[in-house]
């Protein structure tokens, strides 16, 4: 890439005058076509300036922020999502810090000078999403909101600063993010239930990481390694039934802290879903490639509304009678099975970009199946297709929108608890829908220049 | 795998460690469970469907519908459900292709006008795909049905605007807030006759066709098959047009007397122009993105060579790019149709009439949700599978041949 910028001319400098010769009045066509674009430019920008300035009734918004934020969450609970914002403002800034923290470690290692990727980028291509919660916290117009904000950004620093941490303790970055994040699920969520459960799989998962098994003595060592996971997931779980503290369950959330947790749950669970998936379509054995293929191929063959219906009227019949699930719970299910396929034609593509030959360099050195899988394949494949992961976190963040139409009160379903107030029964039914759009747009506009900016560091797509 | 190195010593293992066994024993456990959970799921469903007393045979789809569909005069509540269900499939695909239409389109000329010189243009159509592709479509469903239509500007059909041609009393497009109308076709007689002429021209310029492009392969000479069969084909138009005298006309839409109604030209209720218009801009943010990327994918060589053959920059698009991009594009582009086709379930927010907003309706009305979800998915399965194997074939074709 470096080459190919060095060998071409650099643009000659034009003159103001120059330039709108070159770039907007070349010829005639172009001319007319410029001429046109700016009698429309105009026309749009005024009739929204006039909106946005003189004709909105945006009190619709500015009395409703809380219900557009944390919807009908109750209100004398909502410390737990202030402490929730804290907890996940830290476990942010560790996850980032850690991972830059590798980055310098294998900077080092290859003896290359590690650039820090820079503020002035970070603030252009989370632009969006910076301007929105200003935007947010203005309206407010309260202390609390900034002080929620301004604290978990603070303590977001704070974490990011554990890439001076030495590189052995990176192991222990990635842990503390995921312990924090789940912690910060669970101060709104309570403790009570299953809650326990994904605790204790990080920690039997860092279990056997933390421990230092290869330096025990054989026999010792399978125990160790079979014992440690086990004795973690026992530990947590009498903790927890200590605990048992009763939380807000997560059909009382709504509005936007919804929409955020419902995608980040599902592709939470149907990242590992679809890899067994895409694993078995690849899989040699005809059996499993034939019914891994069966399912991908009905599940993308449907709209996820059907799929949602069936979440609603037959998930419930098709369990033993008796089994009672909320509405959301059986949501994140269909939401869970549909994005399952997805995800498993994304990293059906990761696995085929890698030529065959790395499978057969782990197959020369003696490895199994699984060691080649867990130490060659997946790692190159898996990173290949983070951009396209992200996409599809996108897509499925959009996706939550339809939750509305099953009658949750996520961000876009909001705007009937709005107008179901008096004031604003028949007016205001367009700023409220800009308003939806405006933070659709900002979270994911965001996170699609992330993934831009994945795709060229990655250099996928490249040879 | 058998090599002269394989020695007596070197047996067979035991059966639970032959990896031979050990994959065929591996798949039918596979499939047994997978058969085990699903046979679990299904006297579930049974058991508990008999329990509550609700039937488990189709038999429902005889039954009449018991309510009827808005802006649908000819289907009344004693039709049977099955009638309903093909109602839902044909307002889909009417949605859907419409939609089809106008997202090509779009997305075409914002795909090219993103690789504009032109400054403005390039940045606007830039704004464009970047505001559109990250806005999930049901809100922009919402908010044409909604901001535009219910609670917008225009205003009731009672008070509809009708907007005249300069010069003429007739009526080219009446707006309201429920109804649209645009002119349509009128009969006066002779159209299947017309059409039947229609389908010989068809046939005349696909022989045409092929008799210029045989011409042009064995001599050389030029084909210009796009003048000898589309003028072929609109002389058969414009001659069978005069012949049967006029077999059919433009039909300006206007208001019945009590401002009820529209009643001549073509109307559109609401949902469908909110459903088709939010899809439709929507679906062409992503595919102004397809033709982008399918453009620029093209080899920066093939520019420079067709320039140094001193090829125009028509012919240049013409003959060497757009072929390539079109190679490139065509399997996205017919996913994006795909995906807008599924969308088109999101009619339910505006009260579009179509598979599943009706097949919701019908379950509130009794029907057994059960069975009308399976033949809800059953119909956008069969379609979607019909494309992925068009899809199939046409990128076989489409597959460059190398040498």
């Amino acid at each position: 890439m470096t080459a190919t910028a060095e060998r071409a001319p650099a643009p000659p400098k034009l003159s103001p005058l120059g330039w709108l010769r070159k770039r907007l009045f070349q010829n005639v066509g172009s001319a007319v076509l410029s001429v046109t674009l700016i009698v429309i430019l105009l026309y749009v920008v005024y009739r929204s300036l006039v909106f946005v300035v003189i004709n909105g009734q945006w009190e619709a918004i500015s009395r409703n922020l809380t219900l557009f934020m944390v919807g009908t969450f109750p209100r004398d609970q909502v410390w737990r999502l202030a402490a929730q914002a804290l907890m996940l403002g830290l476990a942010f800034g560790i996850g980032v810090g850690t991972a830059s923290g590798t980055a310098r470690d294998k900077a080092k290692q290859a003896g290359l000078a590690y650039e820090p990727p820079l503020l002035a980028g970070t603030l252009k291509r989370f632009w969006s999403l910076i301007a929105f919660v200003l935007v947010l916290l203005t309206l407010a117009g309260t202390a609390g909101p900034w002080l929620v904000v301004g604290g978990a950004v603070l303590v977001g620093y704070i974490g990011w600063h554990s890439w001076r941490l030495p590189p052995s303790m990176r192991t222990l970055g990635w842990l503390l993010t995921a312990l924090l994040f789940l912690a910060g699920f669970q101060v709104v969520s309570g403790t009570e239930g299953l809650a326990w459960l994904p605790v204790a799989l990080v920690l039997a998962a860092a279990s056997r990481l933390l421990v230092p098994v290869e330096r025990l003595e054989t026999p010792l060592r399978q125990l160790v390694s079979l014992g440690a996971p086990l004795v973690a997931a026992g530990v947590v779980y009498g903790i927890y039934q200590v605990i048992a503290a009763p939380g807000v369950g997560w059909d009382d959330w709504s509005g936007m802290i919804l929409t955020l947790w419902w995608s980040a749950i599902v592709i939470v669970l149907a990242f590992p879903t679809g890899l067994m998936l895409a694993l078995a379509r690849r899989s040699t054995l005809p059996a499993l490639r034939y019914l891994a293929t069966t399912y991908i191929e009905l599940i993308r063959g449907v709209p996820l509304i059907t799929l949602l219906f069936m979440g609603q009227f037959m998930l419930g019949f098709m369990l033993p009678a008796g089994t009672v699930f909320s509405s959301i719970t059986r949501s994140i299910a269909a939401g869970t099975l549909f994005t399952a396929a997805y995800v498993a034609e994304i990293v059906r593509g990761g696995l085929q970009s890698l030529p065959p030959g790395q499978m057969e360099a782990g197959q020369a050195l003696g490895m199994g199946i699984p060691a080649i899988m867990r130490r060659i394949v997946l790692p190159q494949a898996l990173r290949a297709v983070i951009p396209a992961m992200v996409g599809q976190f996108i897509s499925l963040f959009k996706d939550s929108s339809l939750l509305f139409i099953i009658g949750a009160t996520e961000f876009l379903g909001v705007r009937d608890l709005v107008h179901a107030q008096a004031d604003f029964r028949v007016s205001a039914h367009a700023e409220t829908l800009v308003f939806v759009a405006v933070g659709y747009w900002a979270i994911a506009f965001s996170m699609s220049r992330e993934s831009q900016r994945l795709e060229r560091r990655l250099g996928v797509g490249e040879t | 795998m058998v090599t002269t190195t394989t020695s007596k010593t070197h047996s067979r293992p035991p059966f639970w460690r032959d990896l031979r066994v050990l994959r065929v024993v591996g798949q039918f456990v596979a499939i047994i469970l997978v058969g085990l959970v699903l046979w679990w799921l299904f006297t579930n469903l049974v058991d508990n469907l008999n329990r509550a007393g609700i039937r488990t045979d189709f038999g429902f789809l005889t039954q009449p519908t018991q309510f009827t569909v808005p802006y649908f005069n000819t289907f009344n509540a004693r039709n049977p459900v099955w009638q309903m269900v093909l109602v839902g499939v044909k307002n889909t695909f009417l949605a859907g292709s419409v939609g089809i239409i106008i997202a090509s389109v779009l997305g075409l000329v914002v795909g090219i006008l993103r690789l504009s010189n032109n400054w403005l243009a390039a940045r606007l159509a830039t704004v464009f795909v970047e505001f559109f592709r990250n806005i999930p479509p049901l809100v922009v469903i919402v908010f044409f049905g909604s901001a535009v239509f219910t609670f917008g500007p225009l205003p009731i059909l009672s008070e509809a605007l009708e907007l005249r041609l300069p010069g003429s009393s007739d009526t080219f497009l009446l707006l309201s807030n429920d109804r649209w109308g645009i002119p349509g076709f009128t009969s006066r007689g002779n159209v299947p006759a017309y059409l039947g002429i229609l389908v010989v021209g068809l046939v005349i310029s696909v022989l045409l066709w092929i008799w210029r492009t045989r011409v042009n392969l064995s001599t050389g000479e030029p084909h210009h098959r796009v003048l000898w069969s589309l003028g072929a084909l609109l002389a058969f138009a414009g001659l069978g047009y005069l012949v049967l005298g006029g077999p059919f006309g433009v039909e300006w839409p206007s208001l019945s007397e009590n401002r009820r109604l529209i009643v001549s030209g073509f109307a559109m209720n609401w949902g469908f122009m909110a459903l088709t218009g939010a899809l439709g801009l929507y679906t062409a943010s992503h595919i102004a993105e397809i033709v982008r990327g399918s453009i620029q994918a093209v080899p920066k060589g093939q520019t420079e060579a067709s320039s140094a053959l001193a090829l125009s920059a028509f012919q240049r698009y013409r003959f060497v790019v757009l072929p390539q991009a079109l190679r490139i594009a065509v399997p996205p582009v017919i996913n994006q149709y795909l995906n807008l086709v599924k969308n088109t379930s999101l009619g339910l927010a505006v009260a579009y009439a179509e598979l599943t907003a009706l097949t919701q309706t019908s379950i509130a009305n009794g029907r057994p949700a059960v069975q009308s979800i399976v033949v809800m998915m059953a119909i956008y399965l069969a379609f979607s599978l019909t494309i992925s194997l068009a899809l199939n074939v046409v990128n076989r074709r489409l597959q460059l041949v190398t040498r």
